[in-house]
């Protein structure tokens, strides 16, 4: 394998670039209109243009990336996640023109890609799943046929989407009276986002935690699971921090579901990186939920714990090689690892999305601390793709110093020109509920009801006073009018048009 | 050099001095001494041996936000003429009350290209600070757009299902 084609942008393309650079293979970036100075560009070897900035235009079609890999002699691909990652046409796609896919088979995507398939091989492996529907329910299932089926399992109830994920197309059903307009929405949503209107009930699960089990697997049979991730803190369905391991899995527990979750990969002949989810309730009983069949996002802090490189072994897998990892050392955590997504959103305005452009930002550093960023200063979030901006995480001996670095690291990031959800996050390391371990999937939404839009962030009296002066001082000492050089006269104020006319005039 | 300062929700006269590197900063009749550094985009403050690092970002429609140590701060700074007159930056400002305004009407504005979903809200309803008001899908994801205060829906410019611009007025509060 000699070069590869990094089907994605963002942070997970930057992440799959330094793989390939510390392996000695060459990286093909891809990119959209308003992509074309990001900085998976810059960095990568070569760069080609795949159309507009819609993903639908670009980095979801499917012929322009294969045709940009064979244009560009790259012999594999990755696909990153979201957009193509978890497409099995996508993936037969690359395997007819030749190239390496680096993930699993496209039989595998498409078996584990359906949610109530792949209920059905966790059943078939003997491990327990949620109560719930074994078929879809297509939109031509009536109404009454559903609220009947819902009756048998009991309320509450989950509707969540046959080919869905990150909480696109779930609703929570209390009470049948609000089924009928749940299932409505939630197929809307899944036909929007996923263009599969079909859906499954499920029994809702009283204060779950979230646990997952990354795994690899070669091409010679065997499968590995890792050391557990803990994610129950999300905010409507989407995951906010993750951390591994979990404060509420203890060794024998770890053992049973790891296996579990090996016994399920293995029953499918599952190839390359995959993550097994599972919902855990208070009583430490654990139900299989879901396959994701590709990276994922929350893949460093299984790195940090364990040191080894899910993206090379991707690779590595795809390139025949067996897996050579010490079964024990995967199982075995090194400390412990928190990763917060940092978005591009107003956390006081209800996670508002904040695209636009980054003026200042400063990522910090220093020990224990790792920083997958696509961002950087003068670059635009655009409003098209998800509004990630980086996975902020840190690794420490245990809980309570990884908390502290992370608290450390937050205090440190600096972005200004867009809001971030990094003052939220500050806020969040505080909580009592997230210090002590104490806390399952809908704490989060919880808390935040219960503040009603309170502010994460209100300077105190101290740095009102700072801000006025620095403002102060900012104004008469910023070059706003070059030519007014003597500060005493009144600054003129500086010409939105004139910028404007200049960044036009550089325009290509 | 004088200025008016907005912040915090109250405004400050503030008074300027430059010797060198030190600025002597009074503000309503409490001085500070300053030891102030530019590093690239960074303002590094010492008030003693207090040390500060401040970021300022962009001005959007008249106000900057100021970084206190990590903390954004939001504030308006306006040069005061010496014959009292109206301020200059006023008059560049943009047009119109923006939606920070402290009172008149309210404008509820796209903040980003996307799709109407749902309409919370009719003409005439009361809504308290905070509540929601219309359902855009943007970026993926839906966002609900709140009241920053109290009032009364004057007017309802948004239409369920259709598409607007960004800064698109979706709706007016009084």
């Amino acid at each position: 394998m000699k070069r590869i084609l990094i089907a994605n942008r963002g942070e997970i393309a930057v992440r799959i670039i330094r793989a390939c650079r510390d392996m000695g293979i060459g990286a093909v970036a891809v990119y959209s209109d308003c992509d074309r100075a990001a900085r998976h560009v810059r960095l990568a070897d070569e760069a080609v243009h795949i159309g507009g900035n819609a993903p639908g235009e670009s980095y979801l079609r499917i012929d322009r990336v294969v045709d940009a890999a064979t244009r560009t002699g790259a012999d594999a691909v990755h696909p990153g996640y979201g957009f193509l990652a978890e497409n099995e046409v996508f993936a037969s796609a690359c395997r007819d023109a030749g190239l390496t896919f680096i993930g699993p088979t496209p039989e595998a995507i498409a078996l584990m890609g359906s949610k109530t398939a792949a209920r059905k091989a966790a059943m078939e492996a003997g491990v327990p799943v949620v109560p719930g529907t074994e078929d879809p329910l297509g939109p031509d299932v009536p109404d009454a046929a559903i609220a009947g089926i819902a009756d048998g399992i009991g309320y509450p109830i989950m509707i969540k989407a046959v080919a869905g994920g990150g909480g696109k197309g779930m609703r929570v059903v209390a009470s049948p009276e609000e089924l009928s307009s749940a299932v409505r929405a939630a197929r809307s949503e899944a036909q929007a986002s996923f263009g599969d209107p079909a859906i499954y009930l499920e029994r809702r699960i009283a204060r779950p935690r979230h646990v997952e089990v990354q795994l690899l697997g070669d091409r010679h049979g065997t499968v590995l699971p890792f050391v557990e991730r803990e994610c129950s803190i999300q905010r409507r369905h989407q995951k906010v921090i993750e951390e591994t391991p979990s404060a509420a899995v203890s060794r024998p527990l770890r053992l049973r579901i790891t296996s579990d979750a090996a016994a399920i990969a293995r029953s499918v002949g599952y190839t390359s990186a995959g993550t097994m989810e599972f919902l855990l309730d208070e009583e430490g009983h654990f139900y299989f939920l879901e396959m994701n069949t590709r990276l994922q996002v929350e893949h460093p802090i299984t790195e940090m714990v364990t040191g080894i490189d899910l993206v090379q072994w991707q690779i590595r897998i795809a390139r025949g090689e067996k897996l050579t990892i010490d079964p024990d050392a995967a199982l075995k955590p090194r400390g412990h690892a928190i990763e917060c997504r940092i978005y591009a959103e107003d956390a006081d305005a209800g996670f508002m999305p904040s695209p636009g452009r980054i003026s200042v930002l400063r990522a910090p550093a220093g020990p224990g601390i790792r920083d997958d960023s696509g961002a950087e200063a003068g670059a635009d979030v655009p409003i098209f793709y998800d509004p990630m901006i980086s996975k902020l995480i840190a690794w420490g001996e245990d809980r309570p110093q990884a908390i502290a670095r992370m608290r450390r690291a937050l205090r440190e990031y600096e972005v200004v020109g867009i809001k971030t959800t990094v003052p939220f996050f500050r806020w969040m390391l505080e909580q009592r509920d997230f210090v002590d371990g104490r806390f399952h999937t809908a704490t989060l939404d919880e808390i935040l009801r219960s503040r009603a839009g309170e502010p994460f962030t209100s300077a105190d009296e101290e740095r009102v006073e700072i801000a006025v002066i620095a403002a102060a001082i900012h104004q008469m000492t910023a070059p706003a009018n070059p030519r007014t050089s003597e500060p005493a006269n009144r600054p003129a104020p500086p010409s939105a048009w004139k910028a404007r006319a200049r960044a036009e005039g550089l325009r290509g | 050099m004088t200025f008016q300062v907005d912040a915090g929700g109250r405004r400050r006269a503030v008074e300027v001095v430059r010797v060198g590197d030190t600025f002597l900063v009074s503000i309503d009749g409490r001085d500070h001494e300053v030891d102030v550094k530019h590093i690239d985009g960074t303002l590094s403050l010492l008030l003693g041996t207090k040390s500060h690092e401040i970021f300022v970002g962009p001005p959007a429609e008249g106000v900057i936000t100021v970084h206190v140590d990590g903390v954004p701060v939001e504030v308006t700074v306006v040069p005061s003429s010496p014959m009292g007159a109206a301020p200059p930056r006023a008059a560049a400002g943009r047009a119109g009350a923006g939606p920070s305004a402290g009172t008149g009407p309210q404008q509820v504005k796209a903040p980003m290209p996307g799709k109407i979903v749902k309409l919370l809200v009719k003409p005439g309803d009361r809504v308290e600070p905070r509540q929601g008001l219309v359902v855009v899908e943007a970026m993926k994801m839906e966002n609900e757009l709140r009241a920053k205060r109290a009032g009364t829906v004057a007017e309802v410019r948004a239409v369920e299902g259709t598409s607007v611009e960004a800064g698109a007025i979706l709706m007016i509060l009084e």
